[in-house]
């Protein structure tokens, strides 16, 4: 799974790579540190489910990502006289976004492996960590070092240095999953029997839960392995110096103690006990006005689109007709996630297009394809004595289309546009992959700084619901207005 | 009014008209009659080019049909109206916006004037009561009789009716012969295709007798009813009468 979305993207890349070569994204450009400060912003990318290092927070009244690296990050625009974008993505997405010019640098805790350094350069490392295992609290005496894990399933993070130490635990099967939540959720629930995570990260669940327990795992480290630090596209020299002159600052006062110390304030102001719902009704709130959003949009724009697409393919002209065939065989033959990714992705090679934006287009162009075979079959449906007979009163093709078959259409296709738009709803949890903030991906956020499972998910399932069910009931009044038989 | 000059019309292999000529003329109520598979529907829906011939032409009020632009034809078809087998009303629409949606889209009626000549219409037809009732309410005769007023609302100066009364109940078939009959005495020029002998008989000035894509025999109606000369019109007389 894990292989082939990146297999993928990486295609997608080399190929808007070959569509405009000027634009190429590895250029060698001495100047990276100069575009920056041109553009007056540093757009940061991170992935914001590691706390202390990267989480969501309350802070004046507004949630926002902090922790450790934020605040890291926060120096260097200062030192940089710019201000300072966070953009939160799936770390899965990291890289790729990278690399597509989505994102200026990365600042996720990301440890510079080998296999990294051959796609990005990285900076010095700032942050000397350790490897932790998890485990149950309740198995600390049966697990108490990395060897009695062996032959064992053990859960890492997709993508993560972790993936890769958990295959010193002899003959363990390694099951990677993107989320970390998903990862303690698995955990608890007794589907792996230990995790390989970061030291800091760890301790900070460990400390908040009193399910877990975790301990140093004595990991055979590289020496490029021991640490974090932020990843650059290769060529950019100029932007990589000006970031360690500020790293230096950073190691010389000793600042990351403090930023520890204020990232373990936020964490213990967001885990408060005002009982769960009073402290994350507004990440909820969020997530559904954002899910809503999309779908309304994307349902509408869908229409326009799938309207068209559909009179086009009902046109008698090959050269009209063939386009939107072949449009909607492709949309509908491909995955959505994928058509995200790509329109995320493949936008930023030439302009800087936000995410939510980004997946408002790739709905929208999916679910017109849909809404366009929807329509067509209702406009077929249409008998052929109502074209007839307004054709006999002498209307146009386009007012008997407008005023005679679609109204009928529209009734015809009611109930499948509804189901559409349902589906829209549910699928729309798709763009959270390339960091859009839908109900889905505060559902993640809410995981990571509540340190629960499971509890998110069933307010989630509850909000699609209430969603949903709602939609059928006025789908339903509308269609009996409508009625006139 | 209206002339057809060696009309052809085939669908694929199947020649359903074989070179017709004829003439409808102004104030003229023409009644087509003939075996089913005869080519009567199809002549009468080549009038109005709802079914395009593949030879000949169709000239009306002196311009030809065939081959016109389809901006000029649209013009065209307002001046003919058309009543169809199955009515074909506009189910989303009530009984008074089915005579007005025309004339204010195509000829840009006032809503106003629409609706006036709308409500006249629908009295005219026995029906000033269900203005604003659906299509699904309303009995078959009723519907038919709503589409002959729907096609009347555009002023046309012919009427075609495709066998309009095929479909209906036998009970309702007198109210629509009805509303036809006092069409035909205010001037209205018609051709209808039926399998009304009655109402061809006693409304018709003419007769068309077709059979196998051709016009085989016509006449006024004794000519036609008492002494068909034509062995097949007297055989399919036999049958219906």
């Amino acid at each position: 799974m894990k292989k082939s979305i990146k297999g993928i993207i990486a295609l997608l890349i080399l190929m808007s790579t070959f569509m405009i070569p000027g634009t190429s994204a590895s250029a060698e450009d001495g100047s990276a540190l100069q575009r920056v400060q041109d553009a007056g912003v540093l757009v940061v990318g991170t992935s914001a489910d590691f706390p202390p290092f990267e989480f969501y927070a309350v802070v004046d009244g507004e949630r926002q990502v902090v922790g450790m690296d934020m605040m890291i990050a926060q120096k260097i625009a200062d030192d940089l006289g710019v201000e300072l974008q966070i953009e939160d993505i799936g770390f899965d997405s990291l890289l790729p976004a990278l690399e597509a010019r989505n994102v200026d640098v990365i600042i996720a805790g990301m440890t510079p492996t080998a296999e990294r350094r051959r796609s990005v350069d990285f900076s010095d490392i700032y942050f000397q960590t350790f490897q932790n295992v998890m485990v149950r609290a309740e198995d600390e005496e049966v697990y108490p070092t990395i060897e009695s894990l062996s032959g064992l399933t053990v859960g890492v993070q997709t993508g993560s240095l972790q993936e890769s130490l958990a295959e010193q635990i002899p003959d363990a099967e390694v099951m990677s999953l993107t989320d970390l939540n998903d990862l303690l959720l698995a955990l608890k629930t007794n589907r792996i029997e230990a995790i390989v995570m970061q030291g800091p990260n760890a301790e900070a669940h460990a400390g908040n839960d009193p399910d877990l327990h975790t301990f140093v795992g004595d990991f055979e480290l590289d020496g490029d392995d021991e640490g974090s630090a932020i990843a650059f596209r290769q060529g950019e020299d100029s932007l990589v110096e000006a970031v360690n002159e500020s790293l230096a600052e950073i190691a010389e006062q000793n600042l990351t103690d403090d930023y520890l110390a204020t990232a373990g304030e936020y964490m213990a102001q967001e885990a408060g006990d005002d009982g769960f719902v009073a402290s994350y009704w507004e990440y909820f709130w969020d997530g559904t006005l954002i899910t809503l959003l999309i779908s309304a949009l994307g349902v509408i724009f869908g229409l326009i689109i799938g309207s068209l697409l559909a009179l086009m393919r009902l046109s008698k002209q090959v050269l009209v007709r063939f386009p939107a065939t072949a449009y909607v065989e492709f949309v509908r033959g491909t995955p959505l996630l994928i058509q995200v990714m790509f329109i995320y992705f493949a936008s930023g090679m030439f302009f800087n297009l936000p995410a939510l934006i980004a997946g408002i287009i790739a709905v929208s162009l999916n679910s017109g394809a849909y809404i366009a075979e929807i329509i067509r079959g209702g406009i077929n449906s249409v008998n052929k004595g109502q074209d007839e007979a307004a054709r006999s009163l002498g209307m146009s093709k386009k007012q008997t289309m407008r005023h005679i078959v679609f109204p009928q259409a529209l009734k015809n296709i009611w109930p499948a546009l509804g189901n559409e738009f349902i589906t829209i709803i549910k699928e729309s949890s798709i763009v959270s992959v390339i960091g859009v903030g839908e109900l889905i991906f505060q559902t993640r956020v809410v995981r990571s700084i509540s340190f629960q499972g499971i509890l998110p998910l069933f307010v989630t399932m509850l909000i699609y619901f209430v969603l949903t069910y709602t939609l059928t009931k006025l789908l339903n009044f509308y269609e009996g207005r409508m009625n006139h038989d | 009014m209206i002339k057809v000059n060696h009309l052809k019309k085939s669908f694929g292999k199947n020649e359903v008209l074989k070179d017709i000529n004829e003439e409808f003329n102004q104030g003229e109520v023409v009644v087509v009659i003939g075996p089913s598979g005869s080519g009567k529907s199809t002549f009468l829906r080549c009038l109005n080019l709802l079914e395009e011939p593949t030879e000949g032409e169709i000239v009306f009020e002196g311009t030809t049909l065939t081959g016109l632009k389809e901006k000029d034809l649209n013009q065209l078809r307002q001046k003919m109206g058309m009543v169809f087998q199955q009515f074909n009303l506009f189910p989303h629409k009530t009984a008074k916006e089915n005579l007005t949606i025309a004339p204010i889209k195509s000829k840009g009626t006032s809503q106003n004037e629409a609706d006036q000549k709308a409500v006249q219409l629908l009295r005219q037809v026995g029906l000033g009561d269900k203005e604003d009732a659906y299509p699904a309410s309303l009995s078959g005769g009723q519907q038919q009789r709503v589409a002959i007023a729907r096609a009347l609302a555009m002023d046309p100066d012919v009427m075609l009716f495709d066998e309009p009364t095929s479909a209906l109940d036998p009970e309702m078939v007198g109210e629509v012969l009805k509303v036809m009959k006092d069409l035909a005495q205010s001037g209205m020029t018609m051709v209808v295709v039926t399998h009304e002998m009655g109402f061809a008989r006693e409304v018709a000035d003419r007769v068309l007798f077709m059979d196998d894509g051709l016009i085989v025999e016509q006449g006024t109606p004794d000519a036609i009813f008492s002494a068909p000369k034509h062995a097949r019109t007297q055989d399919f007389l036999s049958k219906v009468l």
